[in-house]
């Protein structure tokens, strides 16, 4: 579209012109950042909606068909009660492995005896794949919630411990002698110059796991669980209800940007000082 | 020259270092002295400045000064009593003013300022006050809930400053505290610190670069060689900052002794 609003060239004085022209100039940008933003998706969707043309609807339903199946996810409680229960299981996995992994890192941080032997530990977990947990927790529990939850738990809490061990490594030394100069014990310490660190760490391994949790999430539900989005892909797959399945989809992708997103803002607001903008010199 | 004014021979001293020798081993294995056979006393009271060529281990001596470093042989004493038993009684009783500020970026300059009173256990409203009225002293009324990214380099030093009187310190370590700013954010910090310094029962020990800031803040000089060794003492006339010849005579006696020490290194 043609931005109009502006004063013409030719009607305009030089000086008018000037001063109209970084409105302009924003306008455009914006305009520009949209269409950059949004080009590929519509490239996909076009392409999507041509090649449902010409296929059968299991395989590339229309457009129409997958905005319908949303927006019945949105307006039936059955079903997005089961969007909300997946959304539940990834809260609390995400929280359980900051509440666990928190002090392991910390630990780790601070003792190069515990970091030695915890190590080789986390790091073969980290090494196990999402599927082989699926399997172990299937022959160990026969609680579907427990399953889900210790295979989510497990995924999530090696990037916890290995982000806040990174915090806590990265802290300025020169920050410690200072907090040790003035006489700090050890939970002063921790308390004053640690958790701070700790925190902006529980941040991004809170942010990880929320990605690493909805891609393990469906795998753990897929396998026997009665109830979340994991069970209603299961059921869509066996009546070949491709639209319904590319519904959960996004609804699945929109969920892990909104909770991103909800935990960018309280790091922002909570981790308000790392602001750099605002210097006086 | 100016004879220096010895602390020995008075009651006993408020810091006495007695043949302080500190190494550290070095990734080759050599070890490298920091402090060599050092030895000094300061009175209760007394500014006196630290002054060497670079390497001459005066870092080193302030964190020894602190107990964050033991030395490997002597002594650093404290009112007659060893650093280590001072500082673990008294804490917060020795203060240090940094080259950097080195505020915690997540606390305001109130709780920065504040620091040393929280590790003595001042309750959280008493410490708050004590730390308004020191940054109200250093001209940052309007200030004490900014957070250190919010002010300047110049503004943050003073906090730094602020947060080095709070806790009503015995002795207060400067190392290299204005070294950092400019050169007339520097001259009116100086200025300033040397006014709150004054109104204060409190011992200096001002570790610099600048023979100038020593002239202008010490009583006394005491050069230092590389590793750290006393070279010779230098008493400080109170007018020497204002008259030049003087200042300019102390110079040249700090300069010549410095090259002296940096060239044994």
């Amino acid at each position: 579209m043609v931005d109009r609003t502006g004063p013409r060239p030719e009607s305009a004085g030089a000086l008018s012109s000037t001063s109209v022209k970084p409105d302009t100039t924003a306008s455009r940008g914006f305009v520009s950042r949209v269409i950059r933003a949004t080009l590929p998706f519509l490239v996909i969707a076009i392409l999507w909606q041509i090649a449902s043309f010409y296929t059968k609807p299991y395989l590339f339903p229309g457009l129409g068909s997958v905005a319908k199946s949303f927006w019945n996810i949105l307006t039936t409680w059955d079903l997005l009660s089961q969007g909300l229960i997946t959304w539940a299981r990834l809260v609390v996995a995400v929280a359980v492995s900051l509440v666990i992994g928190i002090p392991i890192g910390l630990v780790m941080g601070l003792s190069s005896r515990v970091d030695e032997f915890l190590r080789p530990i986390v790091k073969f977990i980290m090494g196990v794949p999402a599927l082989n947990w699926v399997i172990i927790v299937i022959i160990w529990f026969s609680s579907t919630e427990l399953r889900i939850g210790f295979v989510l738990v497990v995924l999530c809490t090696p990037v916890t411990v290995y982000c806040v061990y990174d915090g806590v490594r990265g802290i300025d030394r020169k920050l410690t002698d200072m907090v040790l100069a003035f006489g700090a014990n050890p939970i002063q310490h921790v308390r004053l110059l640690m958790w701070p660190y700790v925190k902006a760490s529980a941040f991004t391994a809170a942010k990880l796991n929320v990605a690493n949790a909805v891609r393990t999430v469906i795998v753990a539900e897929l396998v026997g669980a009665p109830l979340g989005i994991g069970k209603e892909l299961d059921l869509a797959k066996n009546v070949f209800d491709m639209a319904t399945v590319l519904a959960w989809t996004i609804f699945l992708v929109l969920m892990a940007l909104i909770m991103a997103q909800g935990i960018e803002y309280a790091e922002r607001v909570t981790l308000r000082w790392r602001g750099d903008s605002r210097r006086r010199d | 020259m100016f004879a220096a004014t010895s602390a020995a021979g008075t009651a006993t001293p408020k810091l006495s270092v007695e043949h302080a020798r500190k190494s550290f081993r070095q990734a080759n294995g050599a070890d490298v002295a920091a402090i060599a056979d050092l030895s000094f006393t300061v009175r209760a009271g007394e500014y006196v400045a630290i002054v060497g060529p670079t390497g001459a281990g005066k870092s080193v001596l302030l964190d020894c000064l602190l107990g964050l470093k033991t030395l490997d042989a002597g002594q650093i004493l404290i009112d007659g009593r060893p650093v280590q038993n001072f500082v673990r009684e008294k804490k917060g009783h020795i203060t240090r003013i940094f080259q950097e500020d080195r505020l915690l970026p997540w606390l305001s300059a109130n709780d920065n300022a504040a620091i040393g009173l929280q590790m003595q256990g001042v309750a959280e409203k008493e410490r708050r006050a004590t730390a308004a009225r020191w940054l109200d002293a250093v001209g940052l009324s309007s200030f004490k809930e900014a957070l250190p990214s919010e002010l300047s380099g110049g503004m943050r030093q003073r906090v730094n400053i602020a947060r080095a009187f709070a806790p009503d310190p015995e002795l207060v370590l400067l190392d290299e505290a204005f070294s950092a700013l400019d050169d007339v954010t520097a001259t009116r910090l100086r200025q300033d610190f040397k006014t709150l310094a004054q109104a204060q029962s409190t011992t200096f020990l001002i570790v610099t670069h600048s023979i100038d800031e020593a002239i202008f803040l010490a009583d006394r000089i005491l050069v230092f060689g590389a590793p750290a060794r006393l070279m010779a003492e230098i008493a400080v006339p109170s007018r020497a900052f204002e008259d030049r010849a003087i200042s300019d005579q102390i110079k040249d006696e700090v300069r010549r002794l410095i090259a002296a020490g940096a060239r044994v290194q």
